[in-house]
């Protein structure tokens, strides 16, 4: 009864009734926001102590100067009274002001003699005497886009991202002779790769996430970037089998989707040691190159695994190490001139919803080959394998 | 540092390997190489363009609406109402009043403090020895006060919760009495407890006892207390001063002229941190621990107390100009307890 009552009513279109009433609450609901606002709704909500919150998002170190960037996360305007830096008062400016409406952000900017390679520890004051900390670790001058800077960080990104997923590319010739149960097991070891990658992805969106201004939610954000990456990806994926393509193509559209993925994870790298870099927090030792190198070089071997029994042109495969690799360079430079707290959050989710999407299209090849002759072992084998392989290649370089 | 490992820090430390280990124009070898090619002064590369600033407060508090000022502190004895008892003895009346009182430490920053008569330190007391002292306390605050006296007196004139009237409650009252000995530099304090808090937030002051006949005259003398203030309740002072406002003297310099004999009280109620200290440029003083003898023991330019230890220092410039004086704890000069001199020419 009712399907039919429905369309009959959709047919009519919005009648001047329904609109009455689908506004009704809104008015209604407008009415007890003012008359709350105004009257506080019979509740005695002033706080017996001010609640402020002020989040550092960024410091940048010239040649006898400090600023710190940050962002009012309280629920009211935020005074910055006076600054404190390695127990010395200094004096400052903030620019646009010193009050900081809420969410907006402030310079505060100190002309302060730091020296190369010491570590500082500032204090800013609220007017209502509440005091947030910041620290510089080590400081040196943060880099500025220079052609030399930029080339600097171009190959940063080349190093972690670019050649390690070209030299996996690179065993393709060799990989593509080998037999059905064989390549069933290298998308198995590319699945546990992948797994051990999101979970790292995961665990550095939310370790981020924890770190940004209460409202802007860095849990809900990463959730939304995940999620949506992950649906977004699905929906591709299953349009692609709806439109017919051809068992080539659709295993190069996985390729290309790892790839994407791999990617966003490399993007999320590069903005790490861009940021790291940024901040001075750096450490030394060159067998770490080598660890890197090492462990990135499983990327370029999951990118090429679902396409082994194809005959791909040398330009997919280039395309394929440039999508994997590229994106880390992108990141030191974003990273390393420009970062953004908030969009690293959102880089990192998106990747790990690409990753997990990719491994469950990844599963659903070896499905289809498991269909045919089943081989459990060979898939248990293979993700062990494949994650085992990312652990053991952290335990060298952690 | 100790915290956990992450990927994050083998990241940053993969990523200056890269640059270290390829000996490629990375971005360390890049600001290397900036410093040995550009002909800027070593002091430039160094310290950079800020090695001019120095530690300030931002801006000024407002006097005016404190209802008080280091400098007029500085200069400002309470010799109180002074007649005579039957039996002869001078006897000289204070009025003390506590009141819970917010005022700007620094500028921008409110600190509600409790107060001797709503200023920081409270009033400067000063007798002469001998005297019979009465000090009328009046507790205008919300919260159990005393008054503890350092000096000789009975133990029911002491000040403290367990002995005499113990705390004055709000709105209460009492009459401390003693005879004032001995002669010295000496102060008072609340002594409710906890005690670090209720001196911290404000309860203290100097008390002078003047020997009989009095010190040798000197051109100025100056009442100056140290202390500091914990503005975010840590139990860790976030600012040092005398006479409560960081930076005041260095903003606001004290004139002296040259030649002048100068003789300032100085005493200590520095409340969370161990020691605190004076250091006067360019000269040296003549040190009386407690002023409670007319001879100096010491002939230097940097003292140190513990809290409650105070004593009077004679000094005078020789050569006109700006000279600092301050914590020889550097940390507590450079977060507020700094000061200048200003010594003017002789006058003609």
């Amino acid at each position: 009864m009712s399907d039919q009552v429905i369309p009959a009513n959709e047919k009519k279109g919005v009648s001047p009734l329904r609109a009455v009433l689908l506004i009704l609450p809104l008015v209604a609901l407008g009415g007890v926001i003012l008359l709350f606002l105004a009257t506080g709704g019979g509740l005695t909500l002033k706080s017996p102590a001010p609640v402020e919150s002020l989040v550092v998002e960024r410091t940048v170190l010239r040649p006898g100067e400090i600023d710190i960037q940050v962002r009012n996360a309280g629920p009211e305007d935020l005074t910055i009274a006076q600054a404190i830096v390695n127990s010395a008062v200094w004096p400052f400016t903030v620019s646009p002001d010193v009050i900081i409406p809420r969410l907006g952000k402030g310079t505060v900017h100190f002309s302060y003699p730091w020296v190369k390679g010491e570590a500082y520890a500032i204090s800013l004051f609220s007017n209502n005497a509440i005091a947030f900390n910041t620290e510089i670790p080590v400081a040196f001058a943060t880099p500025v886009a220079t052609s030399r800077t930029f080339w600097s960080f171009t190959l940063i990104g080349l190093y972690v991202g670019i050649i390690p997923v070209y030299l996996g590319i690179f065993w393709f010739p060799a990989l593509r002779q080998l037999g059905r149960q064989w390549m069933t097991f290298l998308l198995a070891i590319t699945a546990g790769l992948l797994i051990f990658l999101g979970l790292d992805t995961i665990v550095e969106a939310i370790e981020k996430a924890a770190e940004l201004a209460t409202p802007i939610q860095g849990f809900g954000l990463a959730g939304i970037g995940a999620v949506a990456t992950f649906l977004l990806l699905d929906a591709i994926s299953k349009r692609q089998n709806a439109v017919g393509k051809s068992g080539t193509s659709q295993r190069l559209a996985v390729s290309f989707m790892i790839a994407a993925g791999i990617g966003l994870h490399n993007l999320g790298e590069g903005l790490a040691i861009g940021a790291a870099y940024n901040v001075g927090e750096i450490a030394l030792g060159s067998f770490l190159v080598v660890g890197f190198i090492l462990q990135n070089i499983t990327e370029g071997l999951g990118i090429i695994a679902p396409i082994l029994r194809d005959r791909p042109g040398w330009k997919p495969l280039a395309l394929l190490g440039l999508i994997g690799g590229m994106p880390a360079v992108i990141g030191a430079w974003v990273g390393g001139f420009a970062p953004s707290p908030n969009l690293a959050v959102l880089f990192l989710a998106i990747g790990t919803g690409a990753i997990f999407e990719v491994t469950y299209e990844i599963f659903k090849l070896i499905q289809k080959d498991t269909a045919r002759e089943p081989m459990p072992l060979t898939v248990f084998s293979g993700v062990m394998a494949g994650m085992l392989v990312m652990w053991v290649t952290g335990l060298l370089i952690k | 540092m100790s915290r956990k490992i992450t990927r994050r820090d083998f990241i940053k430390a993969t990523g200056l390997t890269l640059l270290g280990s390829f000996g490629l124009t990375g971005l360390g070898l890049a600001s290397q190489h900036d410093h040995s090619s550009h002909q800027a002064p070593l002091i430039a590369q160094v310290h950079g363009h800020g090695s001019d600033a120095m530690p300030a407060t931002n801006g000024e508090v407002n006097y005016q609406a404190n209802g008080f000022n280091p400098s007029d502190i500085l200069i400002d004895f309470d010799y109180g109402e002074v007649s005579t008892l039957a039996n002869g003895q001078v006897l000289r009346e204070f009025r003390l009043v506590s009141v819970n009182k917010t005022f700007e430490v620094a500028p921008d920053i409110m600190f509600p403090a409790w107060t001797y008569n709503g200023r920081i330190p409270g009033p400067t007391l000063r007798c002469t020895e001998g005297e019979r002292i009465r000090v009328h306390f009046t507790n205008g605050s919300d919260h159990p006060h005393t008054i503890h006296f350092h000096g000789v007196h009975p133990s029911e004139m002491d000040g403290v919760p367990s002995s005499g009237p113990g705390v004055i409650q709000p709105g209460e009252s009492f009459t401390y009495e003693f005879d004032a000995e001995p002669f010295g530099l000496h102060l008072y304090h609340c002594h409710a407890f906890p005690l670090a808090r209720h001196i911290a937030k404000g309860l203290y002051g100097a008390f002078i006892i003047d020997p009989k006949g009095g010190r040798p005259p000197v051109e100025r003398e100056l009442i100056m207390v140290m202390s500091g203030f914990d503005v975010d309740f840590d139990d860790a002072n976030d600012f040092y001063a005398v006479n409560t406002i960081p930076f005041h003297f260095d903003k606001h310099p004290i004139q002296i002229r040259v030649g002048e004999k100068v003789r300032i009280y100085l005493v200590n109620m520095l409340e969370y941190d161990l020691i605190n200290s004076f250091h006067l440029h360019a000269n040296f003083f003549q040190y009386y621990p407690t002023g409670t003898s007319l001879t100096p023991v010491e002939f230097t330019d940097t003292i140190m107390q513990t809290q409650a230890q105070r004593g009077i220092l004679e000094f005078s410039y020789k050569f006109p100009g700006l000279y600092m004086f301050h914590a020889h704890n550097t940390e507590f000069a450079e977060l507020g307890w700094t000061g200048h001199f200003e010594v003017l020419p002789k006058e003609v």
